[in-house]
């Protein structure tokens, strides 16, 4: 754990390069993705359209390896994109598709070049497994639902698995391309094996954690403003909502906590890309703090909201059901606790 | 973004081992000693070394003031006055008359003049615009007559910056007119208020006090915007932007909540239970110990008023979950047989509480999230503008 008596520089700004990705990408979610596309693209929660249009502006090629076709991007950029696609609730894999690619090009196997360029150019989709592969055990793979190939840690090997076509919906609370996959069939290649698999695995899902978490941070900050907004307006006896302590408190601890998940969120996406060995546990935090971050602001966005926010005309039920299925993709976002506390345990003297 | 670790070059390491040298000299363990029975977060032969320093306003760059503010902080430098004293002075050198001025610069610089906040009254201190002592004009001169509590610091201190109202009738932000009253005028009383935290402060009562005209700051009436920069200030830090700052003006004590934190990992990894096992070796305590260390982090990266609220409650949170886990050993003060590592998970759970009160309660701080951050609409109150309520004395 970093020491108090480290100096360290201590630096969220955003460059005015990053602000110019940022600022790109919330103009092409704001224009090409309102609400009304989320809830067209439901319930398979893909956009085939935008999923193409948002490729083609380099949102996963960007921050590829050269050689593989990157223009030099870093996760961090990765992040502010994820941060808008989540506040856009964008209908598209985007999270998988930009680690997968980054993972097919430090794994490269014969033929893998086709899967890497069908996620850079948004014509076709390789995603990621989260959990490991248990013979006999299909899991849940978000954007499986949409994909002809998929990656995942079997035993010792870092394996591909494809299928001519996408298995079917597992329809979810969350509108996700879910799709159960069995991985441990016998039509997989073997990309890499051992320790190179292993570490080559547990940094893309890092990636997928640090990235999903950017994306929870950017729906919990949308869902908070459409609840801050509705207080505006809506009066009671005489008085607007918003400015009772009773709806404003619970609003203001939203934005405590969303302030907070972003900021933890892009640090560990800093120290991911600079100083990955320095702070792992800045994944495991950034995530479960996002997680909770995008939980919290949907209920209280709704609540603010009354019984219109409890009705499927009202957008804020559309985040609400996403925080929740986001979050919980990889497995219970309170086991990252644990990944935190054996950190401590191990550093802490 | 950047969280790279600054590289010292010879001049900076040089700085490093001088700040070393003096913490070593001037924060030694009688000067936490003594803090820890008098709660008063001064000490006079530090602070007058920090005036020989030419630290009390040091005039540093940014790379070493971090290294110095991290430096003593981590030493449990008692620094409280020398804190009100610089908020206070940027108020002097604007608003003082410049002989008064004059006089005070070289010996605030020196360490032999020191201001409090005489903010606080016992009717509430979270309407600071509502204060009701009396400031009545007689010739040169102003007559004071009122009461403050917590004026922390006062009996270390010759000024404190008082608010006064000089104009009842008027609506209450434009009445009020600050002065930096000498505490040696005849009529000022100090008595001790002591806290559960360990803290010393102070009531203040004033009785007929004569101040001289001289001692004014800022216009008869005009004392919100004079009070306004050091509240400001007080509230949300001094704005740095440079990358070496802290988030939020409760970072020191987000640091003294990773210090509990480490305390009660070795506690974990030293203790026995019955069974003979380590708390550390089950993952419930992981998994606590790892919701602790998140907070903290979390805390530390949360900007400005959020991050104050989150800092507080964080440590109110963690403090007693830390004491849960220890049980009653770490409820046992420093110097006390068997406590753990001086005692400060007792003194963190106790310090805790006062960290959401002063400098603006995490109340008033939601509140102003909801009304800058969020934009909501203000809050219709009686006495948002006008002096109203169940008061004593009006
Ligand atoms: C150790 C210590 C040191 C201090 N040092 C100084 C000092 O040096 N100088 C100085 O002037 N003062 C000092 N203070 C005083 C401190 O600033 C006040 O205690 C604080 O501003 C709160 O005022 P109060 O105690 O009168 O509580 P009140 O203002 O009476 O508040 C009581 C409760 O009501 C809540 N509340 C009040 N108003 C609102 C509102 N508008 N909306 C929602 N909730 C509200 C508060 O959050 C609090 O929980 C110190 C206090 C402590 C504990």
């Amino acid at each position: 754990m970093e020491q108090s008596f480290e100096l360290r520089r201590n630096d969220y700004s955003l460059s005015d390069d990053q602000e110019a990705v940022r600022q790109a990408f919330a103009e092409f979610f704001g224009q090409e993705c309102p609400t009304t596309r989320v809830r067209a693209a439901e319930p398979l929660g893909h956009d085939e359209a935008l999923w193409h249009q948002l490729a083609k502006l380099g949102a996963v090629s960007m921050a590829l390896p050269e050689p593989a076709g990157g223009d030099g991007a870093t996760l961090v950029d990765l992040l502010l994109v994820a941060e808008e696609y989540g506040r856009a609730l964008a209908p598209v894999p985007l999270v998988e598709a930009a680690v997968t690619a980054r993972l097919l090009a430090t794994c490269p196997g014969p033929g893998t070049g086709r899967w890497l360029a069908g996620n850079a150019e948004g014509t076709e989709l390789t995603t990621l497994a989260l959990h490991p592969v248990r013979p006999g055990a299909p899991q849940l793979v978000p954007g499986g639902a949409v994909a002809r190939a998929v990656v995942g840690l079997a035993g010792d090997d870092l394996v591909l698995v494809t299928a001519a076509e996408p298995p079917r919906l597992a329809p979810n609370q969350g509108t996700a391309p879910l799709a159960w996959w069995d991985l441990s069939g016998p039509s997989r290649q073997v990309l890499a094996t051992g320790d190179a698999a292993r570490g080559a695995y547990r940094r893309a899902l890092a990636e997928w954690k640090v990235l999903t978490a950017g994306a929870l941070a950017g729906l919990a900050d949308a869902v908070k403003r459409l609840g801050a907004e509705f207080t505006k307006t809506r009066y009671t006896m005489g008085v607007p909502i918003g400015s009772l302590q009773g709806v404003a408190h619970p609003l203001a601890d939203v934005e405590i906590a969303v302030a907070g998940a972003r900021n933890l969120t892009r640090k560990a996406a800093w120290f991911l890309e600079h100083e990955p060995d320095a702070r792992p546990e800045l994944v495991p935090m950034a995530f479960a703090e996002a997680a909770r971050a995008a939980t919290t602001a949907a209920a209280v966005g709704l609540h603010v909201q009354g019984g219109f926010g409890f009705t499927l005309e009202s957008d804020v039920t559309l985040h609400f059901r996403r925080a929740k299925g986001w979050s919980v993709l990889a497995g219970d976002p309170r086991a990252e606790l644990l990944a935190i506390g054996d950190r401590l345990a191990a550093t802490v003297h | 973004m950047d969280f790279s670790a600054v590289v010292l070059d010879d001049e900076l390491e040089a700085f490093a081992a001088e700040v070393r040298e003096f913490v070593a000299a001037h924060v030694t363990d009688e000067v936490r000693a003594e803090e820890r029975r008098t709660g008063s977060g001064f000490n006079l032969a530090l602070h007058k070394a920090m005036g020989a320093k030419g630290w009390i306003v040091p005039r540093l760059d940014r790379a070493r003031l971090r290294i110095l503010e991290l430096a003593l902080e981590a030493a449990d430098a008692p620094l409280i006055t020398l804190s009100t004293t610089r908020l206070v002075l940027s108020a002097v050198e604007r608003y003082a008359a410049a002989d008064l001025r004059a006089e005070l610069l070289p010996k605030v610089l020196a360490g032999d003049v020191r201001f409090c906040l005489g903010y606080t009254e016992p009717d509430g201190g979270s309407d600071i615009a509502a204060a009701k002592t009396r400031a009545v004009r007689d010739g040169d001169e102003w007559v004071v007559n009122g009461q403050k509590v917590f004026t922390t610091g006062a009996q270390n201190c010759q000024y404190t910056f008082l608010i006064t109202r000089t104009d009842p009738s008027v609506p209450k932000h434009k009445g009020l007119t600050m002065f930096l009253l000498p505490l040696e005028t005849p009529g000022v009383e100090i008595g001790p208020i002591h806290t559960v935290g360990g803290e010393r402060t102070n009531v203040v009562y004033y009785g007929d006090v004569r101040v001289p005209d001289r001692y004014r700051l800022g216009p008869v009436n005009g004392g919100w915007a004079v009070l306004r920069g050091p509240l400001d200030e007080e509230h949300f830090g001094a704005g740095h932007t440079d990358g070496l700052a802290d988030l939020n003006i409760g970072s020191s004590w987000a640091r003294l909540q990773r210090r509990g934190l480490a305390a009660a990992v070795r506690w974990a990894r030293t203790a026995r239970r019955p069974d003979g096992s380590h708390p550390i070796d089950d993952p419930t305590v992981r998994v606590r110990l790892g919701r602790i260390a998140l907070d903290v982090e979390a805390a530390l990266g949360t900007p400005g008023p959020m991050g104050r609220v989150r800092v507080s409650e964080t440590l109110i949170r963690g403090s007693a979950d830390l004491v849960d886990l220890v049980g009653p050993e770490a409820l046992l003060p420093q110097g006390t047989e068997g406590c753990w590592e001086d005692g400060i998970l007792d003194y963190a759970h106790r310090f805790a509480q006062g960290t959401a009160i002063y400098g603006g309660t995490t109340e008033v701080f939601r509140n102003i999230i909801a009304q800058h951050v969020l934009g909501l609409p203000r809050p219709v109150l009686p006495g948002s503008k006008a002096l109203v309520g169940a008061g004593t004395a009006r």
